[in-house]
């Protein structure tokens, strides 16, 4: 009889010995979801103007997903069809939460502001989750796919990584993370709003190479006429994909709530099914579940366990010491105008010094640009005032050639051959474009100096003629002209970035390729430019007046 | 094929001609627009007072504006999905590089129109009818300056040279083919400077009654 207390304590023992049991992932959901749809029963409680976002998905019976429309396999739309894997996941977020999905179109550059702006709930959308966006929106963990960019080209194209790139265009879209990275190795960027486009300009070869995630391409890569013509070159910055809710604290239960449903769905295979239902790749899918299965992640709080999650790509861009300012003045103007202003180049210091290089250089250009056109003025002027026919006819040949030939070819031409000689860099491109700006205006003035020569040879031919002392006068005569012509090799100026010149509008494309504001920062080019070219313009009338007095 | 250049598709001078029909097509478009607007300012300009002054400035800015960089900044400003009553406005890449040529044409047009004005006031005819010669220059000047289009991706004649000469491998080869593309180009801004000069003494001998 003694040994049955001694049984049931040790029984006891052994079982308060056990672990307790974790809370799994489906019933901290089931009861999130269970308090939200309580609170959105009790009367009145949707009727508060600023309430919780999983609370308001109940009130409304709607989720609002950001999904694209023109991203094949995983987000398109013909006529009132969607179909996609975002599509798809947005579908069984909504369906698991027991409400509608009304599906909002975003793309690169507009899905945070959407969310920032509540018009939608959730991004799902092609996101890559990196470090600079933690900033701008809450990601959901785990991450619901993962992709690289690769850079897809012409077979024949002998590009082979990043070395090949410096001086190449680019076709990227606005708001990609690996835009950033792109730049860096002295590409230039063609900006698109949206990725479908990518292949078609390929195909037409407006773009000789377009840079993209690989899950994009995945589907074009099926087409046997596109896989024909057009390879991967290299691939860079893999990126896991998030869901992404906006980062405010009403927000929080909603974030919680697709946390613990992206676990249950990785565990589950629910992404995996969606995937293979959209024919998108699945290596990522299957490690994942792999993961989620495993006892110590399939908890509640799983997706806070660093042992199972991802991490975000590393893209934080260092702030200026005067962005904190640069905002409160943003925000100023906000206030006062209601005009939102953006700033992005005073903000981060990537873009801080490509705008201060992009200044430095356009000045650089446009001072290079005015000697260079000043001087093979002078020289072609000289050359083709000369009355031996052999150096005549040859410098105006050179003149008529470089008057048939469209701005952006002489520069290509010049590039090129700049190129040759010497490996691609920045100083490089802006002395390629000096020469070509010089030589194209420079041409044109130097016409108009032998023309004025020719004019007071007739004039002058009963007296006598010093050579040095009539060019002298030709080159009054013809100063309108060269005027002129300095102004339009200013002008030009930035035309030069089509080479690779990295002046200001080069680096502002460059910016606003990772940044917002493009509105305000084209604006302000704009600005300066003008501003710029009115200088140029008050300087070289003063250099006219000059000119003009001197052999008056 | 083409003689030097063994790697250019067998439809290259077709694509090269098609391509230069959109530089045609920009420069018309962008000279529409600037003769219409160009007529305003000057008229503005020579009536004077605030609207003169005002016209003044705004061609003075015009002047100045770089073509690129207005090209840039339309294709940035405006909306790909932007609509007016309904009706999408969004320009398309054609339009874009035409009407970042319009502040160009626009105060050429403005600045030669207010000088035939005040020519044919002081009863000048063939003065005046120089401004048809002018505008028939300004006409070519913005052919060639259209081939900025390339840096957007609109498929005119030069971004057709450029596409295939990124194929070539040798530098020889890509000479070549870009003196192809000046030689297209060139022979037809001489025409078209042969036909102003033509038109020029054509409308001397008319007002001179010769």
């Amino acid at each position: 009889m003694r040994a049955w207390p001694i049984l049931l304590f040790v029984v006891a023992a052994s079982f308060a010995a056990l672990p307790a049991q974790a809370e799994t992932p489906d019933a901290a959901l089931a009861k999130l979801i269970e308090d939200a749809r309580a609170e959105a029963s009790v009367a009145g409680a949707c009727a508060k103007p600023e309430f919780d976002r999983l609370v308001r998905v109940f009130c409304d019976n709607r989720l609002r997903p950001g999904v694209r429309e023109y991203y094949p396999l995983f987000g398109t739309r013909q006529g009132q069809t969607r179909s996609g894997y975002d599509v798809d996941v947005a579908r069984a977020v909504a369906r698991h939460l027991g409400v509608e999905p009304v599906f909002t179109r975003v793309n690169a550059a507009s899905r945070v502001p959407l969310l920032a702006d509540d018009r939608i709930d959730v991004i799902l959308a092609t996101m890559g989750h990196n470090t600079q966006r933690d900033g701008q929106v809450r990601f959901i963990r785990p991450h619901y796919y993962q992709s690289e960019t690769i850079m897809v080209g012409p077979r024949a194209l002998p590009v082979k990584g990043w070395p090949d790139i410096g001086g190449r265009t680019i076709c990227v879209t606005i708001g990609n993370g690996s835009n950033a990275q792109i730049v860096s190795h002295n590409a230039r960027l063609m900006l698109f709003d949206e990725a479908g486009v990518l292949p078609g300009q390929l195909r037409d070869e407006t773009c000789t190479l377009a840079a993209q995630d690989d899950s994009f391409f995945d589907y074009y890569f099926i087409e046997p006429d596109f896989a024909e013509r057009f390879d991967k070159k290299f691939g860079f910055a893999q990126v896991p994909w998030g869901m992404a809710v906006a980062r405010v604290a009403s927000a929080d239960r909603l974030a919680r709530a697709l946390d613990l449903m992206s676990q249950i769905f990785h565990r589950d295979g629910v992404f995996l099914e969606i995937a293979r239902a959209n024919r998108v790749g699945t290596g990522f899918l299957e490690r994942q579940q792999a993961v989620w299965k495993r006892p110590e992640c399939d908890t509640a709080t799983g997706s806070t366990n660093p042992a199972c999650v991802l991490p975000a790509l590393k893209a934080d861009l260092e702030p200026t010491p005067f962005a904190g300012r640069v905002a409160a003045f943003e925000s100023w103007v906000k206030a006062r105008t209601g005009i939102a202003l953006s700033l992005p180049m005073f903000k981060t210091m990537p873009a801080w010094s490509l705008f201060k290089d992009g200044i430095a250089n356009s000045l650089i250009l446009i001072a290079g640009a005015l000697a260079a056109t000043l001087l093979f003025a002078l020289v072609l002027g000289a050359v083709q005032s000369t009355r031996i026919f052999l150096i005549r006819w040859p410098a105006r040949a050179v003149t008529v050639i470089l008057q048939s030939s469209p701005v952006v070819l002489t520069l290509v031409i010049a590039a090129a051959v700049a190129h040759a000689f010497f490996a691609y860099s920045s100083a490089v491109a802006i002395g390629a474009s000096i020469v070509a700006l010089g030589l194209m205006n420079g041409s044109n003035a130097g016409q108009a100096i032998a023309e004025a020569m020719q004019s007071l040879r007739t004039e002058r031919s009963a007296g006598p003629q010093r050579t040095v002392e009539l060019f002298g006068r030709a080159i009054s005569r013809a100063a309108t002209q060269i005027v002129s012509f300095l102004i339009n090799a200013a002008k030009g100026t930035p035309i030069a970035s089509f080479i690779g010149a990295p002046e200001l509008l080069s680096a502002l494309t460059d910016i606003t390729a990772f940044a917002s504001g493009r509105a305000t920062t084209y604006s302000l080019l704009l600005v300066f430019y003008v501003a710029i070219v009115v200088v140029v313009v008050w300087l070289c009338g003063r250099l006219r007046i000059l000119l003009e007095r001197r052999h008056a | 094929m083409i003689p030097f250049v063994p790697g250019l598709p067998a439809d290259f001078v077709t694509q090269l001609l098609a391509g230069m029909a959109v530089n045609f097509q920009i420069a018309a478009i962008a000279l529409a627009v600037g003769l219409a607007l160009g007529a305003l300012l000057a008229w503005s300009k020579l009536g004077g007072g605030i609207l003169g002054a005002a016209a003044t400035v705004l061609i003075g800015l015009m002047r100045a504006a770089p073509t690129f960089v207005v090209m840039f900044f339309l294709l940035n400003i405006i909306p790909r999905d932007a609509t007016l009553f309904g009706i999408g406005v969004a320009p398309s890449g054609i339009m874009t590089v035409a009407l970042s040529l319009v502040p160009y044409s626009a105060s050429y047009v403005a600045d030669n129109g207010a000088e035939a004005l005040k020519q044919l006031r002081t009863g000048s005819t063939l003065g005046a009818l120089l401004f048809l010669p002018n505008v028939t220059r300004a006409f070519f000047v913005l052919v060639m300056s259209s081939s900025a289009g390339a840096a957007i991706g609109v498929t005119e004649g030069i971004a057709v040279i450029l596409r295939e000469a990124a194929l070539l491998p040798t530098l020889d080869q890509k000479l070549v083919l870009f003196a192809i593309g000046i030689l297209f180009f060139g022979v037809t801004l001489q025409v078209g400077f042969a036909i102003m000069r033509l038109l020029q003494r054509h409308l001397g001998r008319r007002a001179t009654g010769a």
